[in-house]
């Protein structure tokens, strides 16, 4: 345990200070530190955590390999400095975590709860994105689990924490990662975690902020005893999806896992399509078989696309854009607009947008950016479509006279319209 | 959609922390008000690691024994964030075979151990600061065939220059898992460690295949807390009753002995 007060060198021989205690965890201690007048966090590790590593001084240069190259993204508590060794062990420094964001687990034991579902969404969103943006990079995480993202309520913002085994793909950190998010090829002992591995526990994420439960613990996690055998099984040899719709096996028990059914039988089938995918047997034993970040992003800018609001409060899922009934208070929404994309359609209502994502193939870095939103005219309740990339569209008015419409340039909303962004034309239809 | 707030915690399975105390009359003094501390301070401990916990649900079972055994939580393992730390008194033998019979009666799902959600491979700490005064080796011997006594996590604590080895490395079944020492400022620091490294065991990233095991949370302790190394004991195995490595063929998951 380091005291306030105490001194420390970073490896280009900044000192750091430390002022208080935050938190500690299996690997080490988190504390509050002053860094070149700045206030930072350091994690500083615990001697037993080092010297259970096959090879701390490749665990050392490791970090300092990913300070020298930087955060890939802004979601990422990225190690800023790395400290001198002193007395067997050392620690780096990163930005301290805003108030504000709670970490998942805060999340599955219900001390915390999201404000929205579009919350849920946007922080899947940030978690997938940021993924394929560090895979992009050549990195695997390595680690993920329910105490390593820190997520707001409210925003859905994430900031994803333990850097500190990220390395190339492949490269082996001496980490296995927790059980019960560890991939079933992890588990059998089979492979150490790398870039598919990653996509298996993050999808495992992914279910658990959707649904409160885990998605391999069914019926059979309720298993009096939890013995290492049963582990084995659970999580490696015979993994089975709670929602798998072949098997039932494992499926949700009806007091434990309330929260599945509850909220399984409302997700959109293409959600659905993509979990049972992402826990078939076919993804357990072929991990290329597993859906790509790409493919998880295309379906949850849909799903965000196509939530919206009943005047109850309630949040309504759409289906393709038309009309539909509050499943709450049961009355009848009427969504005037919805623009036709190449597979599906969403509602045009206030704050719609459609991402890059959503037209097709794109880069890491872009995938998120709204191409289009739609907005509301000042002070009326006039809608209308605004251009919100760099570029011109090339659109065709209702009464079939093309037109171009510049960056940052509303049309309004209107049966027939179309335009062009990228290779796809969307297309505004009056639902009647 | 459902509104989020009829979503309830995600299903845990139970934790069982189990501590098995000597309150004999050598205790009688110091050593017990130095007991009671220090499991104070340990249950403070394990109530932070109960906090945020969301691959275990805490509970926490303690059972004193001297001229007799007695359950301080009669009632059965009760949450830990509920738990305060009653103080217990000193008198009496020590009781080693009865409170392994005892222990071995509750060891059950259909007893201490049920629950909806089941339940993760206990804790069961140990700690005497002397010798059987009852024969120990048979309720060993039987309490060795429950299948959660065989799973679990065991540490002992043997607390004075007369406290005896053999016997308390004999119960928890290797001699790596012992801690010996007299000073009890350092037991209090060793039982909170060792009881929030093995409380934490199912919710930390692992480093190697197996999680570890009594032997290898007392070896952390050790490299941790910088200690000597003749605060562990190490007996040759010849020397006490070492117990067998479980193998796979012991924990069928639908097995009633469970």
């Amino acid at each position: 345990m380091l005291a306030t007060g105490d001194k420390i060198k970073t490896s280009s021989g900044d000192k750091i200070t430390i002022k208080e205690f935050i938190a500690e965890g299996g690997q080490g201690e988190v504390y509050k530190v002053d860094y070149n007048g700045r206030e930072k966090a350091l994690k500083w590790y615990k001697k037993s955590f080092l010297n259970n590593n096959s090879d701390p001084k490749a665990f050392y240069a490791n970090i300092k390999h990913n300070v020298e190259n930087g955060q890939p993204s802004k979601e990422f508590l990225w190690p800023l400095e790395i400290t001198e060794w002193q007395d067997d062990t050392f620690g780096y420094i990163m930005d301290l975590r805003p108030s504000g964001y709670y970490d998942i687990t805060e999340y599955m034991l219900c001390h915390i709860r999201f404000k929205s579902y579009r919350a849920i969404i946007d922080a899947c969103l940030k978690i997938v994105s940021a993924f394929r943006i560090l895979h992009s990079h050549g990195y695997s995480y390595q680690d993920l689990n329910d105490g390593n993202f820190f997520i707001d309520p409210i925003k859905g913002d994430v900031l994803i924490c333990d850097n500190d085994n990220v390395a190339p793909d492949k490269v082996e950190t001496g980490i296995l990662g927790k059980p019960r998010y560890l991939a079933p090829e992890i588990v059998l002992g089979k492979v150490k975690p790398n870039m598919l591995t990653d996509r298996f526990s993050m999808a495992i994420l992914l279910y658990i902020l959707f649904c409160l439960n885990h998605p391999l613990e069914g019926k059979k996690y309720l298993a009096d005893a939890l013995t290492p055998a049963l582990q084995e099984k659970l999580y490696g040899s015979e993994p089975l999806f709670i929602m798998d719709p072949n098997d039932k096996s494992n499926g949700p028990d009806s007091v434990a896992h309330k929260n599945s059914i509850m909220v399984w039988k409302c997700l959109p089938d293409y959600m659905k399509e993509i979990f049972i995918n992402a826990f078939s047997q076919n993804s357990f034993k072929n991990p290329h078989n597993r859906p790509t970040e790409l493919d998880w992003l295309k379906v949850l800018t849909r799903f965000r696309s196509e939530i919206i609001d009943c005047l109850c409060g309630n949040e309504v899922f759409t289906q393709n854009g038309n009309n539909c009934k509050c499943d709450c208070c049961g009355k009848m929404i009427k969504i005037p607009f919805k623009l036709e994309l190449k597979s599906y359609a969403i509602p045009a209502v206030q704050n719609s947008r459609i991402y890059k994502c959503q037209l097709g193939t794109c880069d890491a870095k872009d995938a998120l950016n709204p191409i289009a939103g739609v907005v509301s005219k000042k002070d009326s309740n006039i809608l209308g479509i605004r251009n919100k990339t760099d570029r011109k569209w090339n659109a065709i008015n209702s009464k079939g006279v093309p037109k171009k419409v510049d960056a940052g340039e509303t049309i309004p909303l209107k049966d027939g319209i179309t335009f062009t962004v990228d290779d796809m034309t969307i297309k505004i239809i009056e639902n009647k | 959609m459902p509104t989020l707030d009829k979503l309830e915690e995600t299903p845990r399975k139970e934790l069982h922390v189990f501590y098995i105390l000597d309150t004999s009359g050598s205790m009688i003094g110091t050593p017990i008000a130095e007991l009671n501390h220090a499991m104070e301070e340990c249950t403070e401990a394990l109530k932070e690691v109960a906090k945020n916990n969301g691959d275990a649900k805490l509970k926490i079972a303690v059972m004193e024994f001297n001229s007799n055994c007695k359950w301080v939580t009669d009632h059965g393992p009760e949450p830990v964030e509920d738990f305060e730390w009653e103080y217990l008194e000193a008198g009496g033998l020590t009781s080693m075979g009865a409170a392994l019979t005892e222990l071995d009666s509750q060891l059950s799902r259909n007893k201490f151990l049920s629950s909806m959600t089941g339940a993760f491979m206990p804790v069961l700490i140990f700690m005497t600061d002397g010798i059987a005064t009852d024969d120990y080796d048979r309720p060993l011997t039987e309490i060795r065939k429950n299948k959660w006594f065989k799973h679990g996590t065991k540490i002992g604590f043997a607390i004075s220059d007369e406290a005896d080895e053999k016997m308390i490395a004999s119960v928890v079944g290797n001699s790596e898992a012992v801690i010996k020492t007299n000073n009890l400022a350092l037991f209090k620091k060793l039982i909170r460690f060792v009881s929030v490294r093995a409380s934490m065991l199912a919710s930390s990233s692992r480093t190697t295949d197996k999680a570890a095991d009594g032997g290898g949370i007392v070896s952390d302790a050790k490299k941790e807390l910088d200690l000597p190394d003749d605060v562990t004991s190490s007996l040759p195995d010849s020397a006490y009753n070492k117990e067998p490595e479980a193998t796979s063929k012991d924990d069928d998951w639908n097995d009633d002995e469970w």
